[in-house]
């Protein structure tokens, strides 16, 4: 057993801390929440060139062959960065799902995607859906779509053009279906906002949008397991953004409570804020250990063991790096709860990860059924 | 980054397990598995039957005896002892004064303690608290003044723990009073046979008596029996303290609590349901202290590949004891709550629904000491302050 890092690894996650400390700061953040368009060109083509867009794909589709550990190195420091380039909901969970969908065409689309030629979101949830994607209302009946998804990452309104697409789940013939349409066909309708961690998402509505056949990328028990695979995968990842902003959280925490003074010392002489402070480094190693659990278990090609280990650790992310982030804002006092510091908007990170595809609570049922499907197993 | 046991471990582990299976006497199981503690003879009976085979003081280098494992051999050791119901070794002569020993004593203080503690056959108790010096050990005021070959002890030590069973006691104890109060404590070797020891029990709220008073009247002790030099017993206790992580959470037995509370509930039946694991609660319950118990688990593995790559004191084990104790307090909380009325009895002999409940306060009252001794939780985390504040 060892927890030790390749040099690749090593350098990688160097060359992302780099190129996080040059390229992007609190000041970035702040102009890039009030930007109606957040994907930042220049940066985002600086990131494809880095490699990481192609980082977690096949050489076979242009990609580097890493793993999800990985992909995790960069994550970790994107959340620490409190960066909100959406390296996740942009590359990582389209291009899982393409890979994970297997065919000629998603290939083809995989390899536009890490070459930067093509932009792709994700409509997974619906309105009445909370977490679970099992059974979308929006219905593609011949030959056209009729329904409406949530939450989809990064669309403006002004976007639309054929560059700009959008794989949707969607009921088909009484199963699920992956389907791919554009932005600018008619019959797609965009109504943007902003959500809790800053960034731009939009709800689509799709009026008999026309599909064909050719734009049905994958189908049944096919469509069902790469939407659960590429779940597992972006919540990992995202567990990694929150160990990084967590970790950033109680850097900065230590620091202040090493210089704030009052009473005429600094606060971190005082027993109860030590006592804080030890918790929060406390969890953060926990956090970590449950991080690399996940990572490797989460390319688990068993499928329970995967769920399992990835609903253990969500469900502990969301319960404990909330904690790191809520007992910062408290040593912070005042400060702590603006948005002149970035603590506060760390804190919002934190929060909108720990609720975003499943919260505590969904992962401990998870957690439950996968325990009672072993069981029955044995 | 590689998470699973390599091929040479997997085949120690099995080793292990079929050594248990076949070596633990089964009233150790049997009382395991009602989640009772042994008495003495039967602590020592289990404890020699190590010794015989060298499992005893699994943490010794093999120079003084030990088998030579290393820190990934001691942890899969320590889950196997634990899930096949074995409680570990007591820790007083294996863990502490062993080690102090090898690292500090003299040739003849080797030869003439260590096999004795290899093999089972002499029990030793920890004696450092006093009325007045709990978590500030260094206020400590049993005196030992020297008076010729001997020193003459006089003072009072509390809790000591098996200092009823114990043969011989290790006492942190005052040789000056004119120097820093850490500076002029002596680490002292007693046998509990000597006249002016009196012991006087305490009894536990689990109902049982582990703890003890002990005074020391004109005790005439050897000068012989002074572990290194005047002055080096608060060192001695300090190493003591960074000695040995890698079980220190308790992880292995946290895990086969867990489990024996799965199964308690499994089998129990309860009401209109067939068993009390249909209550979605206690699923819940479960699966949450599952849940914390990975991420404990996974931190103690950290910090087993850290020693064995020869960092043992990484930051991931600072949080080791204070998490450990916590997770094994929630863990017999739940084993209380979820057992209900069943929980409630205290002395019965014939077993009410499950003797597994009838038992589960015992254990719970118990480890409400866990984070109180070997430094309680509070001192831990000034410990950990200290260094993370650069205080
Ligand atoms: C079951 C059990 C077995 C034991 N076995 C042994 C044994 O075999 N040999 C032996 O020598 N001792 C033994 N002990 C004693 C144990 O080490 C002490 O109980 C422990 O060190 C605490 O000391 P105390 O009980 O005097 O509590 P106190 O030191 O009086 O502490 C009381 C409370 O004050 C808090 N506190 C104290 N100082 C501080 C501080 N600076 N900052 C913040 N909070 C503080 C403590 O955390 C605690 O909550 C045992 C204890 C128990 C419960």
């Amino acid at each position: 057993m060892d927890f030790k890092f390749t040099s690749e690894q090593s350098q990688l996650e160097d060359s992302a801390r780099r190129f996080l400390k040059d390229q992007y700061s609190f000041d970035t953040y702040l102009q890039q929440l009030d930007a109606d368009d957040q994907i930042d060109n220049a940066r985002w083509q600086q990131m494809a060139e880095l490699g990481w867009f192609g980082l977690p794909f096949a050489e076979s589709t242009g990609g580097y062959d890493g793993s999800l550990v990985d992909t995790c190195l960069v994550t970790k420091e994107i959340g620490a960065a409190l960066s909100i380039d959406p390296y996740i909901d942009r590359v990582l969970m389209p291009g899982k799902l393409l890979e994970y969908v297997d065919t000629d065409a998603s290939k083809t689309l995989l390899s536009a995607l890490i070459e930067g030629d093509t932009s792709i979101a994700l409509g997974l949830y619906e309105e009445s859906a909370h977490y679970d994607v099992s059974a979308p209302v929006s219905t593609l009946k011949n030959g056209r779509l009729n329904g409406k998804k949530h939450f989809v990452s990064h669309i403006n309104d002004d976007k639309h053009d054929n560059k700009n697409k959008v794989i949707a789940l969607v009921t088909h013939n009484g199963e699920h279906a992956l389907v791919l349409v554009s932005l600018a066909q008619p019959g797609v309708a965009t109504q943007s906002y902003r959500m809790l961690n800053g960034t731009r998402a939009s709800s689509i509505t799709f009026s008999d949008t026309e599909v064909t056949d050719k734009a049905i990328l994958a189908r049944g028990q096919a469509a069902h397991d790469a939407v659960e695979k590429v779940l597992d995968y972006s919540r990992v990842t995202e567990c990694a953004y929150m160990y990084g902003a967590a970790k950033a959280v109680y850097e900065k925490t230590l620091e202040y409570a090493r210089m704030r003074r009052q009473f005429g010392t600094s606060i971190g002489s005082f027993q109860v804020i030590q006592h804080y402070l030890v918790d929060m480094f406390i969890d953060l190693q926990q956090l970590e250990s449950m991080l690399w659990m996940m990572a490797v278990k989460g390319e688990s090609t068993d499928a329970i063991t995967r769920k399992k280990a990835v609903s253990c650790g969500k469900n502990y992310f969301a319960k404990t790096a909330v904690l790191i982030a809520q007992q910062a804002i408290q040593i912070h006092g005042g400060i702590g709860v603006t948005e002149e510091l970035d603590i506060g908007h760390h804190f919002r990170q934190i929060t909108h990860l720990s609720l975003s595809n499943g919260d505590a609570n969904f992962h401990l049922q998870r957690y439950i059924q996968c325990d009672q499907q072993e069981a029955s197993n044995d | 980054m590689n998470l699973d046991f390599t091929e040479a471990e997997r085949a120690f582990q099995q080793d292990v397990r079929q050594w248990m299976a076949a070596n633990i006497p089964p009233e150790v199981t049997e009382r395991t598995a009602r989640g009772e503690m042994l008495d003495k003879a039967l602590q020592q009976r289990w404890e020699k039957k190590l010794g015989s085979k060298g499992w005893l003081a699994v943490t010794w280098p093999d120079a003084y005896g030990g088998p030579g494992w290393n820190a990934t051999q001691r942890y899969i050791f320590d889950l196997e002892r634990a899930s096949a119901g074995a409680p570990a070794a007591s820790p007083f002569g294996v863990s502490m004064v062993g080690p102090v020993l090898y690292s500090f004593g003299s040739e003849a203080q080797k030869s003439h303690y260590l096999p004795s503690i290899l093999d089972g056959s002499t029990l030793w108790c920890q004696g450092y608290s006093e009325p007045n010096a709990g978590s500030d050990l260094a206020s400590l005021k049993t005196k030992a003044v020297r008076d010729g070959d001997h020193y003459l002890v006089n003072g009072q030590k509390i809790w000591t723990t098996q200092a009823h069973w114990a043969d011989m006691i290790f006492c942190l104890v005052r040789t000056d009073s004119e120097v820093k109060a850490q500076r002029g404590i002596s680490f002292l070797l007693i046998d509990m046979k000597t006249p002016g020891i009196e012991i006087r029990p305490i009894r536990s709220i689990d109902g049982h008596h582990h703890l003890n008073e002990v005074f020391f009247n004109d005790v005439k002790v050897p000068v012989e029996n002074l572990v290194g030099e005047e002055g080096m017993g608060w060192t001695i206790a300090k190493f003591l303290l960074t000695h040995e992580r890698t079980t220190i959470a308790g992880v292995a037995d946290t895990k086969r609590e867990l489990e024996r509370l799965k199964k308690t509930l499994k089998s129990t039946p309860s009401g209109m349901n067939a068993s009390r694991w249909d209550d979605a609660d206690c699923q819940r319950r479960v699966a949450e202290l599952e849940i914390e118990l990975t991420a404990l688990e996974y931190t103690n593995f950290r910090t087993v590949a850290a020693t064995d790559e020869g960092r043992p004191f990484g930051p991931e084990s600072s949080g080791l004891k204070i998490k450990g104790t916590e997770l094994q307090q929630k863990v017999s909380q739940a084993f209380v709550e979820l057992g209900g009325p069943l929980s409630l009895t205290w002395d019965n002999d014939d077993e009410i629904g499950s003797t597994a409940f009838n038992r589960a306060t015992r254990r719970y009252n118990f480890l409400r000491a866990c984070t109180i001794y070997g430094g309680t939780n509070e001192i831990q985390k000034n410990v950990i302050a200290k260094m993370l504040l650069d205080l």
